[in-house]
């Protein structure tokens, strides 16, 4: 039987048998729920069978698995995320198995329904989508919803299921014994992934989106419009007294602790709109005849709207961004442009800007002539049309545009069948991937750079994992202390700092490691860098940190990123102390902080055997080129940090931070080892998976000759 | 059929109209009990209910324009009376729907305690009773409620403010956590753990 804070069991549909099915929560539960035990299902159903390569995402034997997480939903502010993951078709040059994450309340909708999760394999005949009524599980015909985009297609689906798109009176329907009062939470894509863009977004509600990855795409694959479902059960919590308590007692009475909140969407916002149980709202509640219903501050709002090159003006800005929402595209990866919060904190000029995404590439090469009305580009000896049309590219920042721009990618027509894979596979197509050492900053496995320099371990994550980790505890530490270049604070407060001190006491948040103030050295240019700094055995262990923290309580307990985790600033109400006892108010454990990154070193490790099996090598985990050139740190906020010179510490600006390949060697090697794995191939060994507790994924490894030697 | 439906054939088959449930079976649910107000001891003294109940110390008032559909109202009612999570049980229910437009995007509904409660008049059992020795509040007594939904019906909001228990079977309703065994506040869970200040215990 699962401990409290889980539903007990785990949706399994298979959609070329219709055979539905229920897993038992309990069985996975040492990985954690969420992710960890999306991980831990992908391995059982798509790993051991041992009856496909694991390279096509779009291959009916991938499942896509959608994960609440262990104390969702249960009034734990902050920790009501979802999960998605599977094999991702964004992934480049192979498909790795990778996640995302959405916020709203469709994870917990689906606990009340009595589901830990879904698990989606095989592939329709036809469009259907998924509807669930508590345990009552059954394909509906989607026929008529392919074609429409996600605000529609889920106004179609609450029609369909309680009588009404929506409308100001609403009253309590029957469901068997149960009565509800709520439309159903849904998730969906919209005509992107239903085209196999691989840039394509899963949707829930307004503007909640499990962007990266291209699931979306997935979902289309499957002939998979839609999820639906409505929950009206409840699950128990070990001490419910305890837990009202605990959650007063972590936001102060009706309070809200600091933290980084949303943009807001457009200017101030009317209303907030939050995630269930989230006490900050960091999303915004639009008005009659806006388009600003549902949006949060990140991606979603900049993509056409603070992006230099895009902003002719932010109406246009502004009415553009929900066709990101409706037409199911990745914000990040289709941008316009980056977010320029240099020069001032760098003392360089930026030739190309952080989040550089697919639609500030194109008209970097219009204007460069590579790409445009009646341009052909030479590929291995073969002409090849980049005419840009449907897109009028001197329209470029115009609602239009961006309507042709969403549009074109989402039907593939024209110029959008070329770069509706993402920026990486549309360079690689015109013949131009040596883009990649220059203005195309993407720093591994396709995904568009976000803030992996000069806070190197950024990278570093996105280089061990698969994706942008999209991981801002540190970001938020540096910036919130004003330590920033650009436009957070150009490291104003930086003088009213000791920095040792400030090492000192920020290491101690990071248990295990909370011994090795080195950790935070950010030498980078000298020997230094080897010894303490970026090369260093020191800054393995806080890539470790980071990606154990992420595995386990970001993605399996579903903590929100915009809040955990909390290194410095909370006391007892932050890391490591706040999380154990948030976790342990529902479920009546005694679990320590420690034993919660052990839950997400053993399910990062379990992912390490699965992209040891899709061919992932020491050779090949290697960044892109414009990573080792000068200009990798170009765009970032945080590029004043702490250095270590072999006596002091200090605070220096980094921020013309680029990584050496011998150097990237060299600390690849330490953090096999930290991790236990083979130095010379990445592969996890026969000990490490042994002391974890999964030896027959050692086996398996052996069998196909990916274990690495001890 | 229902469980709604079977309840409601269940009192009928007994050969009891609700009205002659309330004043034949008052016996059954008057003794020791003298500060609570039920339509029957109403009845009894002459005085029509609808003039006779004590008005609530108060109720709570949700503000759209403030909230920002967190629902943790909604898994602190449950939490604070049941001890699990279950937002149908809640006796706060707040429905969001992000495509209709502000404000209506989120609305809140909440049990008014009503100065004339038609659920109290209308309880063939007494369940639904006033409690005086609690401000006044309106509340269903689950040891006495036999779950035949009079209540619903009665209740003249839409949607109607008591709730459905599956699990035992048997209507609830707000009593502005008078009753509510996991609630160590001196206010109503949902407006203590409310974190836009959209909840207010007007009094």
């Amino acid at each position: 039987m699962a401990s409290p804070g889980f539903a007990g069991k785990i949706l399994k549909v298979d959609l070329t048998s219709k055979k539905i099915e229920s897993i038992d929560t309990a069985k996975y539960e040492e990985f954690g729920g969420g992710y960890g035990t999306a991980i831990a299902l992908f391995w059982d159903l798509c790993v051991k069978p041992g009856d496909w390569d694991l390279q096509d995402a779009y291959d009916p034997r991938n499942i896509i698995s959608i994960m609440n997480g262990q104390v969702s939903g249960s009034g734990i502010p902050y920790a009501g995320r979802t999960s998605v993951s599977g094999l991702s078709p964004q992934g480049w040059p192979v498909n790795w198995f990778t996640r995302s994450n959405i916020g709203g309340d469709f994870g917990t909708m689906l606990k009340y329904a009595g589901w830990d999760g879904i698990v989606v394999q095989g592939r329709s005949d036809k469009p259907v989508y998924i509807n669930i009524i508590n345990d009552k599980v059954t394909l509906e015909d989607a026929s008529k919803l392919w074609g429409l985009h996600t605000w529609d297609t889920q106004k179609e689906i609450a029609r369909q299921q309680t009588g009404s798109e929506g409308d100001a009176k609403r009253d309590w329907r029957s469901i068997g014994s149960e009565f509800a009062l709520n439309k159903p939470a849904i998730i969906c894509t919209g005509q992107a992934g239903e085209n196999l863009s691989r840039i394509a977004s899963l949707q829930h509600g307004g503007g909640a989106a499990a962007g990266v990855g291209g699931f979306g795409g997935v979902f289309g694959s499957k002939k998979l419009k839609a999820i639906s479902v409505i929950g009206t059960g409840g699950f128990k919590v070990a001490d419910p007294k305890l837990l009202l308590e605990t959650r007063e007692w972590y936001t102060g009475s009706g309070g809200r602790p600091g933290g980084m909140g949303g943009f807001g969407g457009f200017g101030p916002q009317k209303a907030k709109s939050s995630c269930i149980s989230c006490v900050r709202g960091c999303r915004t509640r639009g008005e009659a005849g806006s388009n600003d219903r549902d949006q949060d501050g990140c991606m979603e709002t900049t993509w056409a709207d603070i992006h230099k090159p895009a902003k002719k003006n932010e109406h246009d800005a502004k009415k553009a961004n929900p066709l990101l929402q409706q037409y199911s595209l990745n914000a990040f990866d289709t941008c316009f442009g980056g977010i320029e919060f240099g020069p001032s904190g760098t003392d360089f000029p930026l030739e190309t800007p952080e989040a550089s995404g697919l639609g500030y590439y194109i008209k970097r090469l219009y204007d460069m002539g590579v790409i445009g009305p009646g341009k052909y580009a030479t590929v291995n000896g073969k002409k090849i049309s980049v005419d840009t049309a449907p897109l009028k590219m001197d329209e470029y920042g115009t609602y239009d545009f961006a309507e042709t721009y969403a549009k074109t990618i989402s039907n593939r027509k024209g110029f959008g069948d070329l770069i509706a894979d993402g920026a990486v596979r549309f360079a690689e197509k015109i013949g131009r991937i040596d883009d990649l050492n220059g203005m195309l900053r993407c720093p591994a496995w396709g995904h568009t750079d976000h803030w992996s320099m000069a806070e190197v371990t950024w990278g570093y994550g996105d280089l061990m994992d698969s994706r942008d980790i999209c991981d801002h505890v540190l970001q938020m530490v540096f910036m919130m202390l004003g330590m920033g270049g650009g436009a957070f604070g150009g490291g104003r407060k930086q003088q009213n700092q000791n920095p040792e001190e400030f090492v000192m006491k920020l290491t101690k948040a990071f248990v295990p490691y909370d011994d090795d103030p080195y950790m935070f050295d950010y030498s980078w240019d000298n020997d230094q860098a080897y010894k303490t700094g970026i090369y260093s055995d020191h800054k393995a262990k806080l890539v470790a940190w980071r990606m154990h923290y992420h595995t386990y309580y970001k993605e399996s307990l579903m903590f929100c990123d915009w809040n955990w985790a909390k290194p410095t600033g909370m006391g007892e109400k932050g890391t490591p102390f706040g999380e154990p006892r948030l976790y342990n108010a529902v479920t009546g454990k005694n679990q320590t902080f420690l034993e919660g990154m052990e839950i997400g070193r053993k399910a990062w490790n379990l992912k390490r055997a699965i992209y040891a099996l899709q061919g992932r090598h020491k050779e090949n985990e290697k960044f892109a080129g414009y990573m080792y050139r000068p200009g990798a740190s170009g765009a970032s906020f945080t590029n004043t940090l702490p250095v270590y010179n072999g006596k002091t510490w200090s605070f220096e600006n980094v921020g013309k931070m680029y990584l050496s390949e011998e150097g990237v060697e060299t600390w690849k090697t330490h953090y096999y080892k930290l991790e236990g794995w083979d130095p010379n191939s990445g592969y996890p060994t026969q000990r490490t998976l042994e002391k974890l507790g999964i030896k027959g994924v050692a086996d398996i490894l052996k069998k196909n000759n990916k274990l690495g030697v001890a | 059929m229902g469980k709604k439906d079977d309840k409601k054939k269940g009192v009928r088959d007994d050969k009891f109209s609700r009205r002659e449930f309330i004043v034949k079976g008052g016996s059954l649910v008057a003794g020791g009990i003298v500060t609570t107000y039920h339509a029957k001891d109403l009845l009894a003294a002459g005085t029509s209910p609808s003039e006779g109940y004590p008005k609530a110390k108060g109720h709570v008032e949700h503000d759209a324009t403030l909230c920002s559909g967190c629902l943790s109202c909604m898994i602190a009612c449950s939490l604070a009376h049941e001890g699990r999570v279950n937002l149908a049980t809640s006796r706060i229910q707040i429905s969001r729907y992000v495509f209709d437009d502000f404000p209506n995007d989120i609305m809140g509904f909440t049990c008014q305690q009503c100065d004339d409660p038609k659920c109290v008049e209308n309880c063939p059992t007494g369940a639904c009773h006033v409690d005086a020795e609690n401000g006044n509040v309106r509340i269903i007594d689950k040891d006495k409620c036999v779950g035949c939904q009079t209540c619903f019906e009665s209740c003249i909001h839409t949607p109607r403010r008591p709730v459905w228990d599956s699990q035992n079977e048997k209507a609830t309703k707000c009593d502005l956590c008078t009753s509510a065994p996991y609630n160590s506040k001196s206010e109503p869970a949902c407006v203590s753990i409310c974190p836009q200040k959209a909840l207010k215990f007007i009094g």
